[in-house]
């Protein structure tokens, strides 16, 4: 490996109003590396990377590229300079097909026929050559979302990538795509592209990377050759003295035994019965769906994604309608009850999909805090709002799940991909709540964070709390549930109890194989 | 469309961009006033100051200012929902009818009920008027802006069938219907040069529109749905519901427009009473980029340039359509000043 860089930025400091996102912070890419980029929520790693592609401007600080000085204007002009970048929320166009999202805004050779054969030629050529197979003529919406990264990545290297930026590409896969993912991406770089990658989750820097940064609170801590590395490193590096290791959630609940199993109450909170959601094809959506959910009870769902875990939070919500079964909260049948009511009887939800389902980016972070809670007391009396209660409450609750903003009067999209989760952790946790139910709820999220969602959780477990963990996290899920269940084609093909959990077992029931019970 | 949070940046920082674009844009309007030989500086002089030189000339302004803001707000309320409503105009006509209806029907009552009727009348049938859209909307999802667009050549045809139908004025050479009862007349705040109480009932309503966007609840549910109309859905919003609303509420808004056009003003349905004000209402709206504070003094400014216009068609003889030009400029401009400041 040629240890010249190919791309120096030095001295970066970039500023949103009067907030530093970015200070003094300098960065190195050599050619044919996978170069790590750590750091906790709101660190500046996504702020730092659209600077090199253009999207933002640099309040000071320099770029060069093969030692020469540039100035990168737009994201058009980045490619231009073989720069090209995947975002955290990408955006695609759901009723078009792979190949019309690929060649979108490029030059098309048959312009007036859209005769798009001369491109899918040369797209198939890229395929093969980095291992990222996907069939062109479908449309994209009907595609999980591994496939849709690698899409995005085709994309990028369509329009002539070299340096190609990865922003948290893995926090939408599964295990078996961040292995393709991880494939593909020592082939490019075999071939001589460079990659910059970010993430939270160091197993997958430690096993990836040649060469990793951390930055924190928009300054740089370290650089660290992967063989230099180990994971405490990094979590100190990331987070300095915040987080009390020892005491964590994470590292030290692991395997032990100890559960809380006693705090399950005898009263089911939670109890499905049968239900079935039919769709428009001949797979239902959802299958015979019967469990019972208690009280302080953490009952997981496991499985691949896209195999009904977004219906199954939508029934439960009354977001979407079963076409059978029954659904009961604390022995009451709520199937007739709208979703508005639901929220208001006890049950929080952590959507799946935090921008899409959960957040809105045009509103302040106050809005968003009180979405769904709006109508009650304290927020809402006599049909107007307590603003200066809201912004009281904001407050607290910014305090509270660390939430990285200036202040309740925020614009929501400002935040952080991060900072976006903690708000919706912390509207799920500002309300006593029966039911919490929870989509991937620390999708890319910081490791304290994560800590700290856990032990929320846990808190109110005690309580007397039933959480439906839907997550296809496997780790997360062996180290809070108390049962896990696995879904499979919109069936649960099993449950375990937490004396039973064996990752390997798991693992086949996700791909379909029945428990043996 | 800052409406929903009052991000860092001072007053004076967000004012910036707008004195800009209006520098740009009068320069821009002045090397043309000049290559068509007219005196640059005189024509300046007349477009912004007529307004504040005489009490005729403010209270000219004050008179465009009502059915201004009115058309904006018809414009920004549903668009606080993520809804885009171009059917001002025509929920102004029907309003127009609506309200001299109860005013030709009822001609006697006295103002003390004839006044609230009429009115009433016209946002009634305004809010009727956003209802067709709105209701298309929620049960076919047919797209708004078709629908209300096309509601106003509706409306153009319905004022052409009432204005010279039974209660056609046979001494007037347009289509104009007799007048309404006396006792539905505006009264007015200045006798002379006169200025009626329609003034007033616009500040209401832009005070009720503040309140009612970023205070009350149903107004924190509409903000919700034109931020993001799915996570609007998942937290229990009924996000079709929210549209429907919006819509008649801006039909309402609109409504109210024409009644003080017939009430205030001509005292009878004109036709061509509408002027264009639909798209004077649209382009203070997306000056003031969906934010229903700035709109009165968006709506104001604007005004002062119609007066201004006006007075400058008549005694220099420049064309008013350069006026129009310049809002257009400004509007240009304050868009761009947000691709701009967004890296
Ligand atoms: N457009 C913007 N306007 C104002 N502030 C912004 C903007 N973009 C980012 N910020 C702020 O800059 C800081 C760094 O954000 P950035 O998105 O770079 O974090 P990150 O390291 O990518 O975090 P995460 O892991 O949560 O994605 C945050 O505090 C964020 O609120
Ligand atoms: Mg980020």
């Amino acid at each position: 490996m040629a240890d010249t860089p190919i791309l120096v930025m030095k001295g970066i400091r970039k500023t949103f109003d009067k907030s530093v996102a970015l200070d003094d912070v300098s960065f190195e890419l050599n050619a044919r590396e996978i170069h790590g980029l750590l750091g906790g929520n709101g660190a500046g790693k996504t702020t730092l990377m659209n600077i090199l592609y253009g999207l933002y401007k640099k309040d000071s600080g320099e770029i060069s590229l093969h030692e020469k000085k540039i100035n990168i204007s737009s994201p058009r002009d980045a490619l231009h300079k073989h720069i090209g970048m995947v975002h955290q929320h990408f955006l695609q166009i759901t009723s078009f097909t792979v190949l019309e999202n690929i060649v979108l805004g490029t030059e098309i050779h048959n312009k007036y026929s859209m005769d798009l054969s001369v491109e899918a030629t040369k797209i198939q050529a890229l395929q093969n050559r980095f291992n990222l197979a996907v069939d062109l003529n479908i449309s994209i919406g009907d595609l999980p979302m591994g496939t849709r990264q690698k899409v995005e990545i085709l994309k990028a290297l369509y329009r002539g990538a070299e340096i190609l930026i990865l922003d948290e590409p893995t926090t939408n896969l599964t295990p078996q795509e961040v292995d393709d993912l991880f494939k593909s991406l020592r082939v490019m770089v075999d071939q001589d592209l460079s990659i910059v990658f970010i993430t939270h989750k160091l197993r997958e820097v430690l096993s990836v990377c040649d060469r990793i940064s951390v930055l924190r609170n928009g300054r740089n801590v370290v650089t660290l050759k992967r063989d230099e590395a180990n994971e405490e490193a990094f979590v100190r590096g990331m987070v300095g003295d915040e987080m009390d290791i020892q005491n964590s959630v994470i590292f030290s609940r692991g395997k032990s035994g100890q559960i809380g199993a006693e705090h399950i109450r005898a009263e089911v909170c939670l109890h499905l019965d049968q239900v079935q959601l039919a769709s428009q094809g001949s797979v239902p959506r959802l299958k015979d769906i019967s469990f019972k959910l208690r009280h302080g009870e953490i009952l997981g769902i496991a499985g691949v994604a896209g195999n009904g875990q977004r219906d199954l939070a939508e029934v439960i919500l009354g977001i979407t309608l079963p076409t059978g079964g029954k659904v009961e909260l604390d022995a009451k049948d709520i199937l007739a009850m709208p979703t508005n009511q639901r929220l208001e009887s006890g049950i929080a939800y952590i959507p799946e999909d935090r921008l899409l389902d959960g957040f809105l980016p045009k509103a302040s972070v106050a809005h968003n805090l009180i979405l769904g809670f709006h109508r009650k007391a304290p927020y809402s009396s006599g049909g107007f709002i307590n603003w200066n209660t809201v912004h009281r409450t904001a407050a607290e609750l910014i305090k509270t799940y660390n939430i990285k903003t200036s202040g309740p009067s925020d614009v929501g999209g400002n935040l952080s991909g991060g900072n976006i989760q903690r708000v919706l952790i912390a509207r799920a946790f500002s309300k006593p709540a029966n039911l919490l139910v929870a989509h991937n709820p620390t999708r890319g999220l910081d490791i304290p964070s994560m800590d700290f969602v856990y032990s929320r959780i846990l808190e109110e477990k005690k309580k007397g709390l039933a959480t439906l963990l839907i997550s296809e996290d496997l780790d997360e899920l062996l180290l809070l549930c108390d049962r896990i269940a696995v879904l499979y084609r919109g069936e649960l093909v099993g449950t375990l109890d937490r004396s039973k959990f064996e990752k390997y077992e798991i693992g086949r029931m996700m791909s379909g194989y029945r428990a043996e019970e | 469309m800052t409406i929903m949070a009052k991000s860092k940046p001072t007053i004076l920082n967000t004012l910036i961009p707008y004195v800009a674009a209006i520098l740009i844009a009068l320069a821009a309007v002045g090397v043309f006033i000049a290559l068509m030989g007219f005196d640059v500086l005189k024509a300046y002089y007349t477009i912004l100051f007529t307004s504040f030189r005489t009490p005729n000339g403010f209270i000219q302004t004050l008179l465009k200012f009502i059915p201004l803001v009115l058309q904006a707000y018809a414009f920004t309320v549903p668009l606080a929902a993520g809804k885009f409503n171009i059917g001002g105009e025509g929920q102004l006509i029907v309003g127009a009818i609506g309200a001299a209806a109860v005013g030709i029907l009822l001609p006697d009552l006295p103002p003390l009920l004839l006044i609230p009727l009429v009115l009433l009348g016209g946002i009634v049938a305004g809010a009727l008027w956003g209802f067709i859209p709105g209701w298309l909307l929620y049960k076919f999802n047919i797209n708004e802006i078709l629908t209300t667009v096309l509601l106003n050549f509706v409306s153009f045809a319905l004022i052409n069938y009432v204005a010279t139908g039974p209660w056609r004025d046979p001494a007037a050479g347009h289509p104009t219907t007799i007048p309404i009862g006396r006792g539905g007349y505006l009264p007015l705040l200045v006798d002379n040069p006169p200025l009626h109480a329609g003034i007033i009932i616009a500040l209401l309503v832009a005070v009720a529109v503040y309140f009612y966007t970023t205070r009350s609840t149903a107004g924190y549910e509409l903000v919700a749905t034109g931020a993001n109309p799915r996570a609007a859905g998942v937290f229990g919003i009924n996000v079709k519901y929210m549209f429907v609303l919006s819509i008649v509420i801006a039909g309402g808004i609109g409504g109210l427009s024409g009644a003080i056009e017939v009430s205030g003003v001509q005292h009878r349905l004109i036709e061509g009473l509408q002027h264009n004000f639909l798209v004077l209402g649209l382009i203070i709206g997306l000056i003031a980029k969906g934010n229903n504070m700035a709109v009165p003094f968006v709506a104001f400014f604007i005004a002062v340039l119609e007066v201004g216009a006006s007075a400058m068609q008549r005694t220099l003889m420049i064309p008013v359509e350069m006026v129009f030009i310049v809002e257009a400029l400004v509007l240009l401009f304050v868009l761009l000043s947000d691709v701009v400041r967004r890296k």
